[in-house]
């Protein structure tokens, strides 16, 4: 089952678009879900999800102006619960310790946010954390250099394979991160 | 299914056939039995008894072509009997003298040429002298129908004996039997004589029977257009012709026939015959002749698509990898650019649409032939504008003809250069889009930017800029022909969009370029109106945040950095306030974010003055949440985001930071509803413990415990004032957290009795709740919270203060 995550897009405000690159390897059928941490900022973008794949989950991000979005979500995706968040609430940005808070809150298995633009992926007391970072490289005021990236998740019984694809010197490099549930 | 005395037209014609099918298959079956039996003569009068059929004239051409080759096909029997008979040693001569006494005229020809061609595979007399007889005496046949196919027939006959041989070999014209064999010359005339013997029969037909038939008429003359072609074909496929001898002795004859022949579905059918069957590079040695032909044919002929047809033969031969492109003698544009002026004087009833589709071809000549001719598509533009002036169009509306044809020729250039910098350089690009109304000028805008979006084109000047937005003006700003119907808002939104993903394109190398683009842009859009700037404004804020970072990444080289900064500040503030006076709540809440993420942007810059800049940006930010931001979850979500980036800010000095962090904790305390006073506080006590100010010169980490936990403390009685004892749990478990993570971090003003005390709260009161989903989730929620515990006191960090003490 291959779910793609990604956010913070900020298409029109921060960006022109998602790289060329990218949009060629997102291709429609062949992912089943779609976890999008938010800030896409527009209805397009949201349509565009939408046409890669049927299932599509959004939260709020701090410029989504879609009032529907809701600011957590948790998506359970064969035996995995996923939670789902923006981040821009999680205070501070991007803390270990304060994201895992909320995933004691949700009590998911995989907390995926996204806010910092960053990728990351770790386990941290037997669970996992996914940030996607921006799949169009949006500009952040925390880190100038932001390298575009977005996920793509190979979930099994009870292992996750999570590739990430970033454009790296103007090409797309694939890294791998495995995980089990305990 | 039986046949009635009146039936439809279709059985009638079914019924015919079938009975001259019949007549066909017991003659053919004689004429068989007879040849088998070597009597000759009454073969030959069963073939003629056969070949009478195609003397109707009651039959529809489709009809009649169906019987015309069964009989062919029977035919062929015949032949193969008399090539036999030659070979067993038959003068083939007596035959041929023979068949010429057979009755009808039809039957006779068909004989003639049927024996002819076995008479030329026998070599007994001059091929050339009997191919010359065969032509002339299908002339006795003037009949439209039964002569197209006669000589369709004798086509087809002489298919492999047709002399093709070079003029140099012309000195040994005789061949080993002493037999003139001919040339290719020969064949030529042969060819010429049948096609425009067939081209007048063809016409002929035209004008035969009643004119309410016309459409008919005109309807059957297309079906049988391809005998007449077949000519042409059978030309193309000499190999004894060159060049030369095309130019010389092909081209010139047809042409004249097809101009002279006056007969648009002729003329029409026949050009594109010559452009489809012969070679590009004859095509390329005789432009001229053929384009001056086109002038003069009938005013009904379509010659628009009979160029077009010619230029994209020659574009696709152009890109074609070994056709070695067009030779460079050949001046392809400008002689096709004369002509099709020429054509289009010559014909005053030209449509508009026609004249620009023409247009269109030539750019669509220039672009793939000469690609690096910028000037040669700007000339043709320049063209185009001059025709619009002379037919004094000054407003192409849209949905019209003209209107599709010149938005598909000014779409040509943009698709083909994929780099809209290219525009700029066509003078008169940009004064054809305004003979356009609203309408097409948007969407010809939209097609422009969409291109640059998505072929990612960098624009890299404040020229270029100012340039393309004026280009695209329809979009950017309201017009005087805009029509007062509302549009569609998602639309509106879409192509806002567009222009505002266009802004992410501008990108120079030169922070002060960068500047001058950004200032240029701004002007622009500045002028867009509510509408429009809501979706323009914010990618100017984003791009200038990114352009100070920029100055201060180049801070080595530019000594005036420093002021070019708090210039760019002051264009955010004034760009960011023109949004609040739209005066929205989307919009206020849009600013609102946008000045905290200046604040933070100019704290990370530190240019001079940008503390100042920091402050008044979180204060403007303050100020929107206090004026304008009334619904109480998005007063949450605004002090939560303040809060946040204060947290983050490591710019201010003791004082500022304080009376921040000051008001973050008032703003907390005022909200509305109690959960959100309790996070918003928490929240508060995250700067009170990470927040950073500078003392000194030095940056100090607050590390304030007495005051975090002051913060945790009037949580915790805030969320014993909630009267949802599920809302009040959920609050203390959260609040519990907190606790520990603060704990975990250091925080000696936490001690275990604290954490003791809440956690044997919360154990005490969740068993009083009801069991629903909701509480099982806080049920959870703690679980997962004594869970982590457990986890610290069985693997403790050994830099983490210990749990000693806590009970579970």
């Amino acid at each position: 089952m291959l779910v793609l995550v990604l956010g913070d897009l900020h298409i029109p405000h921060r960006s022109g678009g998602l790289p060329a690159k990218f949009k060629r390897l997102l291709v429609p059928g062949k992912i089943q879900h779609i976890l999008c941490t938010g800030n896409l900022c527009t209805r397009e973008t949201y349509d565009y999800l939408k046409s890669l794949a049927n299932d599509v989950h959004v939260v709020k991000g701090d410029f989504d102006e879609v009032s529907t979005y809701p600011e957590q979500k948790v998506v359970t995706v064969g035996q995995f619960r996923i939670g789902l968040c923006h981040g821009h609430q999680i205070i501070p940005w991007g803390d270990m310790e304060s994201l895992a808070i909320v995933q004691r809150q949700l009590d998911v298995d995989i907390l995926i946010t996204g806010h910092t633009h960053k990728f990351e992926a770790f386990e941290h007391e037997n669970k996992f954390f996914i940030n996607p970072g921006s799949a169009t490289g949006a500009y952040n005021t925390l880190d100038r250099d932001v390298i575009p990236s977005f996920v793509l998740l190979d979930i099994q019984k009870t292992t996750i394979v999570a590739y990430v694809y970033k454009i790296r010197d103007d090409d797309v490099v694939v890294e791998k991160v495995e995980y089990k549930k305990p | 299914m039986p046949t009635t005395p009146l039936g439809s037209p279709t059985e009638e014609q079914e019924k015919l056939l079938i009975e001259s099918f019949d007549i066909v298959k017991q003659q053919a079956f004689q004429m068989k039995r007879c040849l088998d039996k070597n009597k000759l003569m009454d073969g030959l009068k069963h073939a003629s008894n056969m070949l009478n059929e195609l003397r109707t004239s009651v039959l529809s051409p489709k009809s009649y072509y169906e019987l015309y080759i069964k009989i062919i096909d029977e035919l062929r029997y015949l032949e193969e009997y008399l090539t036999d008979e030659f070979l067993k040693g038959r003068k083939v001569h007596d035959l041929y003298e023979l068949v010429q006494y057979a009755g009808n005229i039809v039957p006779r020809l068909y004989l003639l040429i049927t024996v002819g061609v076995v008479y030329i595979k026998s070599k007994e007399l001059s091929r050339r002298d009997i191919l010359k007889d065969l032509v002339e005496m299908c002339r006795g046949v003037q009949h439209p129908l039964r002569g197209l196919f006669l000589r369709n027939y004798l086509l087809q006959c002489v298919k492999n004996i047709l002399p093709d041989r070079q003029l140099e070999l012309e000195n040994s014209e005789n061949d080993e039997d002493g037999m003139e064999v001919g040339t290719v010359s020969d064949s030529i005339d042969f060819i010429h004589l049948n096609f425009s013997e067939m081209n007048k029969l063809w016409v002929r037909m035209q004008h035969q029977g009643h004119t309410r038939d016309k459409e008919r008429r005109e309807i059957e003359r297309r079906e049988l257009r391809i005998l007449v072609g077949t000519n042409l074909v059978r030309l193309s496929q000499l190999d004894g012709i060159d060049v030369e001898k095309y130019k010389q002795d092909i081209l010139t004859f047809i042409l004249e026939q097809i101009v002279s022949c006056r007969d648009a579905i002729a003329q029409e059918y026949l050009m594109e015959c010559i452009i489809q069957v012969f070679p590009d590079e004859y095509h390329l040695q005789t432009l001229n002749g053929f384009l001056r032909a086109c002038s003069d044919l009938s005013p009904s002929v379509n010659v628009k698509n009979i160029i077009i047809s010619l230029i994209n033969r020659l574009s696709v031969f152009a890109q074609k990898e070994n056709s070695g492109g067009i030779p460079d003698d050949i001046e392809l544009f400008d002689i096709f650019s004369s002509q099709i002026a020429n054509i289009t004087e010559n014909r005053a009833d030209m449509p508009a649409e026609d004249i620009i589709s023409l247009q269109a071809s030539l750019v669509t000549l220039a672009l793939t032939c000469y690609p690096d001719r910028i000037d040669y598509v700007d000339k043709v533009l320049g063209t185009t504008s001059e025709i619009f002036e002379k037919m004094n169009i000054e407003l192409i509306e849209s949905k019209s003809h003209v209107c599709r044809e010149l938005s598909r020729l000014l779409r040509l250039p943009v698709d083909n250069y994929k780099n809209i910098l290219k525009l700029l350089e066509l003078k008169h690009f940009a004064p054809l889009i305004d003979v356009f109304d609203y309408l097409a000028r948007k969407s010809l805008s939209l097609y422009i930017l969409t291109n640059a979006i998505d072929n990612e084109t960098k624009i890299g000047t404040a020229e270029q800029t100012d340039a393309i937005l004026t280009m695209a003006s329809t979009l950017i700003t309201d017009q005087p022909d805009e029509p007062s119907i509302n549009e569609d808002p998602d639309d509106f939104a879409e192509e806002q969009g567009v222009v505002a993903r266009f802004i992410h394109l501008l990108e120079a190398d030169e922070a002060d370029i960068q500047y001058l683009m950004l200032n240029t842009v701004r002007k622009h859009v500045g002028t867009g109106g509510v509408k429009r700037i809501r979706y323009t404004l914010p990618p100017i804020v984003f791009r200038l945040f990114d352009l100070a970072e920029k100055y201060k990444s180049v801070r080595e080289d530019d000594d005036k950095w420093e002021k070019k900064c708090s210039k760019i500040f002051q264009m955010c503030h004034q760009t960011i306030s023109v949004l609040i006076k739209a005066e929205t709540v989307e919009l206020a809440e849009l600013s609102l974010r946008l000045f905290l993420q200046g604040a933070v942007v100019a704290g990370n810059v530190r240019f001079d003055g940008y503390e100042t800049v920091a402050y008044e940006f979180l204060t403007q930010a303050f100020s929107i949440y206090e004026d304008d931001i009334c619904d109480s979850k998005k007063q949450f979500a605004a002090v939560t985001l303040i809060t946040a980036a204060l947290e983050k800010m490591t710019c201010f000095s003791t004082d500022n930071h304080e009376t921040l962090r000051t008001h973050c904790a008032q703003a907390a305390n005022k909200l509305l509803k109690k959960p959100d006073q309790a996070r918003a506080i928490v929240n508060v006590a995250n700067v009170f413990w990470n927040g950073k100010y500078i003392e000194d010169g030095r940056e100090v980490e607050m590390k304030d415990g007495k005051r975090v936990c002051e913060c945790l403390k009037k949580a915790l009685k805030i969320a014993n004032q909630c009267m949802d004892q599920a809302a009040q749990l959920q609050l203390f478990i959260e609040i519990l957290n907190q606790y520990l993570y603060f704990y975990e971090k250091g925080n000696d003003h936490i001690n275990i009795q604290v954490l003791n005390q809440l956690i044997g709260k919360i154990k005490d009161d969740l068993p009083n709740l009801d069991a629903t989903d909701e509480t099982e989730l806080i049920r959870t929620h703690f679980e997962n919270t004594i869970e982590h515990l457990r986890n610290r006191i069985e693997n403790p960090e050994t830099d983490e203060p210990s749990y000693t003490g806590i009970v579970l």
